[in-house]
């Protein structure tokens, strides 16, 4: 159960930067994920913490133990692959026990290890099965015992779900939850999925091109993007740039003004002190955090737009609609009620939001 | 974050040539796992191969005597000249061999590929030539004695025994089946390669078999018929045992079995390095085009 | 409708046919040999024939299995590091360093005769000792062990030896615990095929053996010129060609011809 820290962490691929200039510090037992797009460099940056990839530059620390360039075998992690990985010419028993055995370990204390493990996975009695054997969901399952059996101070996952199909990832992602739970251990996590990440972490990463986004719990990631890149990759979302105009109130009452097309937008709730009038900045407004309103509805809402419905997506549970308003498209998600009213719906709606997210627009 | 930061204070310079040093390592473990390879073939391969060059231009056996050897280009006049026919004679068996493969080979290959299900019984038989040119030789001459095997079949074709056993076609007859193999592997592969369908689609649009195969299947297939009568070819020249137990006195003129006769039989070193040369510039020719031609680096 | 029916059977009968006529081709001299290894001065004599192969020429065919041997042994000593290094680490000058490898099975085989035995005898002094055949046959076959194991390597995810380190194995034990048995067939490939290649091999062995060696194929060669035909040489022609197959058969029935891709055999 180590602490991980991970300082100014470089990597390049020949001329391509794979990881760049990458610091986070994992408490003990906790749970954090990288999630990003493929080609980020999350699964470069798990390597590394592992120990298979040395890094250009930076440090890598598990406690006060410096392991940056230290190999693998040195470490006492446990890494699971994408693929299970398990040695085809061993049984189950041997595989698990084979972390134990690579340091001499005493026949009966490694068979007790297995059952132990065996059981912990719930496949007790399948120690003299051969990998072929097994279904993919089992194998991967004893991947786990595997790694868990040499009681590493690391748990690494590089994306082990994404061979399995949909059913069998789902109950696996929250196996693999309460085994780390239960054992305390601390845990980093790589996926692209955001639903598999928001399930599971303590505290996300979000990974791009190499570099971090943001770093958050799942609530910080999603309600407050600090950039437009976590702003779209996470969730929905509508986005429109524009200019500040102006700054009014102040403190947890301010509000900003911002000019969007031909919008005008009202934005508070954020602590937003650092705009000032002039600034370009990206609105996002969430789909689900806009209401259709009725002809006689009209207030509560800062904002209020009207346009024109495009057209509507019926997904069972929610609907989306498109609307065009003034040339920039919105969509709005309805749920309850109100989406079956929609469905025939033409011509003109008006839309109302409150919460606005505003976040500085990169420099070009 | 939580908790202190440890303040890293470390040159960029020093990060460098740490990673450089790693970089090193690694390539030194893997030029010592590569090393014993490297010195058996330098050693035992490469230095020889070296060594008879040198010779080659040495006179006879002058490279014992006590004055030390003698240089000259005489040898390579020679090859020229005298042993001329012997040059001839090696490309000649070889090339006609290589013919006899490739006429007979292609429509065997054609056959294993597309028609035949019992391919890997048919590969448990191809083996047998494999063991080695010298039983097949040695099997044939016993075949073609009189009271052997072929007797009946050559008093057909009116034909007396000594003249076909030793001659020219059982010697080209007995290469052929040792290097047939080769010549099938190559153009087999190169078939798999071709899609049946396109056969079809051809046969659909009214070519006849011939036309077909002279149309479509060859101009596919081109680079493993080279790459496999290069091949062939290059085994062939090499020839030893079949043109000595099958052939004549013409056939006998061989560059390997000469080679033999002048280097450890009469130490005419010169002479016999010179073939070798000869020999190995031919057979590295033939492989290079052949390996240029046929598919796939093994290693990246 | 009929006509083409027939047509096609006859074609397909015809297609059979010249296959089976081709591998006749094949075996039949090893049946000619076979038959004559039979015969005597009265009827059958397989039997003496035979007992005379592992009598007066068992010397032989002991130093054929004892030069075979220890040619595998080396071949696998060289080749095991050589391909591992080749596939799993990356240096420059890869293709061109295994090209240079391989380039022995090039090489006719009266030029390396010639140039092994004049190198022994003028620089290497190595014509009295039996290392100088194994070593010239290890430098023949040495190819045919490296091409299947470095095929058996590149299949072999790299993902076990990164598990196998993960979970606490030093790169030594990753090798020996994990890759190791995992490219057995590609191992057993080589082997077979550095062994049929040595075993039968006759050309490279009249240049180099020192005196005092004479292996089966050998002995067949020299028999065949100077005795001519006799029933005993055919014997033992006859043997070391059963052995070989046998050998090529029991790898088939245990591996199947899957490794054996990209080699002369397939």
């Amino acid at each position: 159960m180590a602490r991980v820290r991970l300082l100014s962490v470089t990597k390049h691929f020949g001329q391509a930067l794979a990881v760049d200039d990458f610091s986070l510090d994992v408490a003990e037992g906790e749970l954090v994920t990288l999630l990003g797009p493929s080609g980020c460099g999350k699964t470069t940056t798990l390597r590394m913490i592992a120990g298979l990839v040395e890094p250009g530059a930076g440090r890598i620390y598990f406690d006060d133990q410096e392991v940056t360039y230290l190999p693998p075998h040195a470490r006492n992690i446990g890494f699971v692959f994408q693929t299970p990985a398990l040695f085809p010419h061993l049984s189950v028993a041997h595989n698990i026990a084979f972390g134990l055995s690579v340091k001499g370990g005493k026949k009966e204390a490694m068979q007790r290890r297995v059952d132990e493990m065996l059981a912990l996975i719930e496949l007790s009695g399948y120690g003299e099965r051969l990998p072929a054997q097994l279904s993919g969901g089992q194998q991967q399952r004893v991947a786990l015992a595997r790694v868990l059996a040499t009681d590493p101070r690391v748990l690494l996952f590089d994306e082990p779900l994404s061979a399995l199909d949909r059913n069998l990832r789902d109950t696996l992602k929250y196996s693999i939850l309460d085994l780390q739970r239960k054992t305390r251990k601390t845990a980093i996590y790589v996926t692209h999925d955001q639903s598999e990440a928001f399930a599971i972490s303590d505290r996300i990463v979000v990974m791009n091109a190499g570099h971090i986004e943001q770093i958050g719990t799942q609530t910080d990631i999603y309600l407050r993007p600090a950039t437009p890149f976590v702003a779209e990759f996470i969730g929905a979302n509508n986005s429109l740039a524009g200019e500040v105009i102006r700054v009014d109130g102040q403190g947890d009452e301010a509000f900003v003004v911002v000019s969007a097309g031909r919008l005008s937008l009202r934005c508070k709730g954020h602590p937003y002190g650092q705009f000032k009038a002039g600034d370009p900045v990206l609105a996002y407004v969430r789909p689900e955090n806009i209401a259709v309103l009725g002809d006689s509805l009209g207030g509560g809402y800062d904002n209020v737009v009207e346009g024109v419905i495009d057209r509507m997506i019926f997904e069972g549970a929610t609907a989306q609609l498109r609307v065009d308003v003034g040339g920039l498209e919105f969509r709005a998600d309805v749920s309850g009620g109100q989406r079956l009213t929609l469905i025939e719906r033409q011509g003109r709606v008006r839309l109302g939001f409150n919460d606005v997210t505003l976040i500085p627009a990169p420099d070009r | 974050m939580s908790g202190e930061q440890i303040v890293v204070a470390q040159p960029a310079t020093l990060a460098v040539r740490d990673v450089r040093r790693r970089e090193r390592t690694a390539r030194m473990t893997s030029l010592t796992l590569v090393l014993p390879a490297i010195l058996l073939t330098l050693l035992f391969l490469y230095y020889p191969l070296v060594f008879i060059v040198r010779m080659s231009f040495t006179l006879a056996d002058s490279f014992l005597s006590p004055a030390g050897p003698t240089f000259t280009l005489e040898n390579y006049v020679v090859m020229t000249g005298r042993y001329l026919p012997n040059v001839l004679v090696t490309i000649k068996l070889a090339g006609l061999a290589t013919l006899f493969d490739l006429v007979f080979g292609f429509p065997f290959a054609y056959i294993l590929v597309r028609r035949v299900r019992y391919r890997d019984l048919v590969r448990g038989f191809m083996v047998f030539p494999m063991f080695g040119a010298l039983y097949i030789a040695f099997g044939m001459r016993f075949i073609l004695l009189p009271g052997g095997l072929a007797t009946p079949l050559l008093k057909l074709l009116g034909a007396e025994n000594a003249q076909v056993l030793y001659g020219l076609p059982s010697v080209v007859f007995a290469m052929s089946i040792f290097t047939f193999p080769f010549m099938v592997m190559n153009i087999g592969t190169a078939l798999s390669n071709v899609d049946p369908t396109l056969e079809e689609a051809a046969a659909c649009l009214g070519a006849r078999p011939w036309q077909t195969i002279w149309r479509v299947l060859l101009p596919l297939t081109r680079a493993g018929i080279v790459a496999g009568s290069l091949m062939v070819f290059g085994w062939n020249i090499g020839a030893f045992a079949e043109p000595l137990l099958l052939g004549s006195i013409a056939e006998q003129r061989t560059l390997a079995w000469t080679l033999y006769q002048r280097g450890v039989v009469q130490t005419d070193y010169g002479l016999s390095t010179t073939m070798g040369v000869v020999l190995l510039s031919l057979a590295f020719t033939v492989t290079y085009f052949s390996l240029r031609y046929s598919r796939g680096a093994l290693v990246e | 409708m009929s006509r083409t029916l027939s047509r096609r059977r006859l074609g397909g009968l015809l297609s059979h046919a010249y296959v089976w006529f081709c591998l006749l081709m094949f075996v039949l001299p090893f049946i000619a040999l076979l038959n004559y290894s039979f015969t005597g001065p009265q009827g059958n004599y397989a039997l003496e024939n035979f007992k005379y192969v592992f009598g007066s020429f068992g010397s032989n065919l002991v130093w054929s299995f004892k030069i075979s041997g220890l040619t595998l042994v080396l071949n696998l000593l060289v080749s095991l590091p050589a391909a591992y290094a080749l596939v799993r680490y990356p240096f420059p000058g890869k293709r061109f360093l295994f090209s240079g490898l391989t380039l022995p099975l090039y090489v006719p085989g009266a030029v390396l005769g010639i140039a092994l035995v004049l190198t022994y005898n003028f620089t290497y002094r190595l014509t009295t000792s039996m290392w100088g055949l194994v070593l010239a046959m290890t430098v023949g076959t040495f190819p045919l062990m490296l091409t299947p194991l470095v095929v058996a390597l590149k299949d072999l995810p790299i993902v076990f030896e990164e598990a196998a380190q993960c979970l606490g194995a030093t790169r030594w034990q990753a090798y020996w615990r994990v890759v190791f048995p995992l490219i057995g067939p590609g191992i057993s490939a080589g082997l077979l095929l550095s062994f049929i290649i040595v075993f039968n091999e006759y050309l490279v062995t009249l240049f180099v053996h020192p005196t005092f060696i004479t292996t089966a194929p050998l002995r067949v060669f020299g028999l065949v010129r100077t005795a001519g035909l006799l029933p005993t040489t055919a014997a033992l022609a006859v043997t070391m060609q059963l052995i070989s197959f046998v050998a090529v058969i029991a790898f088939f029935r245990i591996f199947g011809t899957r490794y054996l891709k990209g080699t002369y055999l397939i």
